[in-house]
């Protein structure tokens, strides 16, 4: 029984003892795992730092990237609209918050050296209350030499780095009411020079190298810019002032020549009125003259025939010069009626060669003629484009020595003919070339002294020339010969 | 004072981003004033950025609107249809329905008061003349009470009850030390706490999110005090950070900002679904971590870490959530308190959230709010049930009802 009694408790101390086994081996176990959850837990909290670290990492990486990207945007928009100012306070007004957002500033100032008043001024202000201004506008007079230093030494200061000698990050902060700032040298070539302040509150925005360099390019822009708006308002000016010159000149220019209008006008009209009153008592000379050289009054003797005869010649002389200058006031003063019509080129020179053929004959001297198909029409008026041709060939018969030449071209330029009357006679020198269109102008030569002439026929062909809204030149060489040319209209 | 309003709710929208304030502001309100075509308008919301916060502006919009009872803040950043702005006057002119009320009401010198006093007070204010009406909402806004929201809050809850819905936000910037203001009528606010109640026959529903996860272990705040965490795991709070971003101290503090908004605290809430956020705005030289917002000693917290799809989808949410509030009636017009933390980490995107939320609402929704730096609002969005806290980081959106 005791034997018994012993087994069963030895059995159930052995049972107890393999439960309480199991049970350590259980909690041994559950303590295993938990070191391992733990494990697992500690393991999975670095994880947890790696992945902050990591994230806080790229964060920073991508809100860089995302500023640089946002700047140079901002940037290159701002160039465009800045380049395109040319007024100076223009320049400073193109710049606004959105910009400022976007180069991850909310506030700036922007100030110009004014050298004649000594003094800053303030050109830009965004991002600060309406009293502000003023304020720092007096602040920064009241510190004028640090930043005209900064412009001088063309130094930039950033709430990061201040350069030597110039007012402190605090002292800045303090002026401008903001945290994290830049400040800029804009720096031109001409003229007033100032700078660019930006700067934020946010005290996580670091100022970085390439926001300095980002407002230092902005800062470049405006200085360019302002020296181009510069540059446009004194070419401008001296434009404005040279056009004033311009039209004043003008004004006196037409003032004289309405003056010279108006004395040539009287000019004509004395010539006319003194003309006119000079014929009437030629032609009662010449009448008178003509009378007694016919012998109706009596014979005459023969010395007195002679004078008389020369009287009548002269009086003849006097008529011609008489008509001429007629001629030329009333063309100039545009009382000719020009009945302009399409005549005959051919027909005119050859009704003229044929008036002037005994004097030809004469001289024996080849007369050509030259009529391109499509000159043969022209416009003018019969009897002034005669006067023309007889004035310029004979001149040419006068001037052109025995077996000499002279010919008439007529050859079409575009809608006008060119004719040339040409000969091989003396030339006339450089210098007279000028002038032998003017009034009573004579070459001075030997067939001049000995031939009279009224120094008229050139200044009549001339004004009939341009009456028919024609030119005329002459080219000529001494020895060689002279080429008168003058253009007409084509009759179509 | 409290107005008693005629007609239904017709609203009319302007902006403006003219260089000269006031021009800015005539040329707003007067684009507002044309939308509304002769119909009086019962009250002018008003977000403006900072520039704008000067009395002459104001004076200008009083001229303009005459007895038309004015409520708004400025802020760093409006946000409207068109986008997220850094520089802008906005005005969104209400008519409300004739059977809805409102009150508005502003403590001034909260610096020279309490929180929790400030909060009580404000709440009173709102309170007078809306004894006998049916209370719906309150729309609060705050400065200077970044540190200390939570007891301005707790103020406000005292009077006007656990379980009311306060929406809100601190328009103010520790970080950037960027004074903000409220428009109250004719004054022009600083250094104050001011709101807006709503009652009678009023609809709205609202959403809050902020899109951040978990990461990491959780951990046992073992000392704090208010808005100071001294100790967490025993160890100083800071070595959290110093841990997981292998920085010191310093560098830490440098970088501060960045960090805080990318990796805040997430405070684990019995019951709720997501972590309450919080953002360090300082780190002592103890080792304390100064909050945007309390942490409760025993709080178990863990970093937080977001994408911009988490973020993004966050805004799906929240704006789904109000959609879905508003129990079937169609959205008016929605506004918005988002978190400035977030619209910094979308930077130069900072219009997807906006854009997010009108694929939500419909293109046509008028939109109108503000960057915030705090907000307010219920963890839980089923009206008179959840109890509102100080939240970082989040996207708040009100939608109100066209009844």
């Amino acid at each position: 029984m005791l034997s018994f009694i012993f087994i069963s408790i030895c059995l159930i101390v052995a049972a107890l003892g393999i439960a309480l086994l199991s049970k350590i081996q259980r909690l041994k176990e559950s303590a295993d795992k938990i070191a391992t959850l733990n494990l697992s837990l500690e393991e999975m909290d670095e994880q947890a730092k790696l992945i902050m670290r990591t994230d806080m990492e790229l964060n920073k990486a991508q809100e860089e990237l995302d500023k640089k990207i946002s700047s140079l945007d901002t940037l290159q928009k701002l160039s465009r609209e800045i380049n395109t100012t040319l007024e100076e306070k223009q320049i400073f007004k193109k710049i606004n918050n959105k910009h400022l957002e976007a180069l991850g500033f909310e506030r700036s100032l922007a100030f110009l050296w004014k050298s004649l008043e000594r003094e800053f001024r303030l050109y830009l202000c965004l991002g600060y209350g309406e009293e502000d201004p003023a304020k720092i506008e007096t602040a920064v007079n009241a510190n004028k030499d640090f930043f005209l230093d900064l412009i001088h030494n063309r130094s930039t200061a950033s709430s990061e780095f201040a350069p030597e000698n110039f007012l402190s990050q605090d002292k800045v902060r303090q002026l401008f009411l903001t945290q994290s700032f830049i400040i800029c040298p804009v720096l031109t070539q001409e003229g007033d020079q100032g700078f660019i302040f930006v700067g934020t509150q946010d005290i996580d925005a670091a100022i970085t190298k390439g926001d300095q360099e980002f407002i230092s390019i902005l800062a470049n822009q405006i200085g360019q810019t302002l020296d181009n708006a510069r540059l446009f308002e004194k070419t401008w000016k001296s434009q404005q002032e040279l056009e004033i010159k311009v039209e004043e000149r003008t004004r006196q220019l037409t003032q004289a020549l309405e003056e010279v209008k108006k004395i040539s006008r009287r000019k004509s009209d004395f010539i006319s009125s003194v003309s006119h009153e000079l014929r009437t008592p030629l032609t009662s000379i010449k009448g008178y003259a003509a009378i007694l050289l016919t012998g109706k009054l009596g014979a005459l003797p023969d010395e007195i025939k002679t004078r008389l005869e020369k009287i009548n010649r002269h009086s003849d002389e006097l008529i011609q010069m008489i008509n001429d200058l007629l001629d030329i006031s009333r063309i100039e003063s545009g009382k000719v009626d020009m009945k302009i019509t399409s005549q005959d080129l051919k027909s005119v020179v050859d009704k003229i060669a044929d008036l002037l053929s005994e004097q030809l004959k004469i001289k024996d001297i080849t007369f050509s003629m030259n009529i391109a198909d499509n000159c043969q029409n022209i416009l003018a008026a019969r009897g002034q484009i005669e006067r023309v041709f007889i004035n310029l060939i004979g001149n040419a018969l006068k001037f052109t020595p025995q077996n000499g030449k002279i010919s008439v071209t007529a050859n079409r330029v575009n809608n006008t003919i060119q004719i040339d009357v040409k000969d091989t006679g003396f030339g006339i020198p450089q210098d007279d070339q000028e002038h032998i269109f003017e009034e009573f102008y004579r070459v001075d030569n030997t067939i001049n002294q000995e031939v009279k002439g009224t120094g008229l026929g050139l200044t009549l062909v001339k004004h009939i020339i341009e009456a028919h809204q024609g030119k005329i030149w002459v080219n000529s060489k001494p020895g060689e010969g002279s080429t008168f040319s003058f253009t007409l209209k084509v009759a179509e | 004072m409290r107005y008693i309003l005629k007609l239904a709710m017709i609203i009319s929208f302007g902006f403006s981003q003219l260089k000269e304030h006031i021009q800015a502001a005539n040329e707003a309100i007067g684009q507002a004033l044309i939308g509304l075509k002769d119909v009086p308008a019962s009250l002018a919301l008003i977000f403006t950025s900072t520039e704008f916060a000067h009395s002459m502006v104001l004076k200008a919009a009083n001229n303009l609107l005459g007895e038309i009872p004015i409520f708004g803040s400025s802020s760093q950043m409006i946000l409207t249809n068109q986008g997220a702005f850094k520089y802008g006057f906005a005005i969104l002119l209400i008519n409300l329905n004739q059977q809805t009320f409102f009150n508005t009401a502003a403590v001034k010198n909260i610096n020279e008061k309490t929180s929790l006093s400030s909060g009580e007070e404000l709440a009173n204010k709102l309170l007078y003349g809306f004894k006998n009406v049916h209370r719906s909402l309150s729309i609060i806004f705050s400065d200077r009470l970044i540190t200390d929201g939570t007891n301005l809050i707790n103020g406000l809850q005292e009077n006007l009850g656990r379980s009311f819905p306060l929406l809100g936000a601190s328009a103010s910037d520790d970080f950037g030390n960027q004074k903000t203001f409220q428009y109250v009528n004719n004054e022009l606010l600083s250094e104050s706490c001011s709101g807006i109640i709503f009652g009678g026959k009023f609809s709205f529903g609202f959403g809050i999110k902020h899109g951040w996860m978990a990461l990491g272990k959780i951990r046992s705040v073992t000392a704090a005090d208010g808005n100071t965490i001294k100790g967490i795991d025993n160890l100083p709070a800071v070595k959290l950070y110093e841990d997981y971003l292998a920085k010191d101290t310093l560098e830490l503090a440098k970088e501060l900002r960045r960090i805080s908004i990318s990796y805040p605290l997430g405070i684990y809430l019995q019951g709720e679904k997501e972590y309450l956020l919080r953002n360090i705005i300082s780190i002592k030289d103890d080792g304390s971590l100064i909050t945007q917002g309390s942490i409760p000693q025993n709080s178990k917290i863990r970093l937080m870490i977001s994408t911009e799809n988490s973020r993004l989808k966050a805004a799906i949410e929240a704006s789904e959530e109000a959609k879905r509030n508003l129990g079937g009636q169609k959205a008016r017009f929605v506004i918005i308190f988002d978190s400035a933390a977030r619209l910094a980490l979308l930077g130069r995107q900072n219009d997807i959230e906006l854009g997010v939320i009108k694929e939500v609402f419909g293109k046509d929704i008028q939109l109108i709010g503000i960057s915030t730096n705090g907000e307010q609002a219920p963890l839980k969005s089923i009206n008179y049930l959840g109890q509102t806290y100080l939240h970082n980081q989040s996207i708040n959106i009100l939608a109100i009802g066209d009844q």
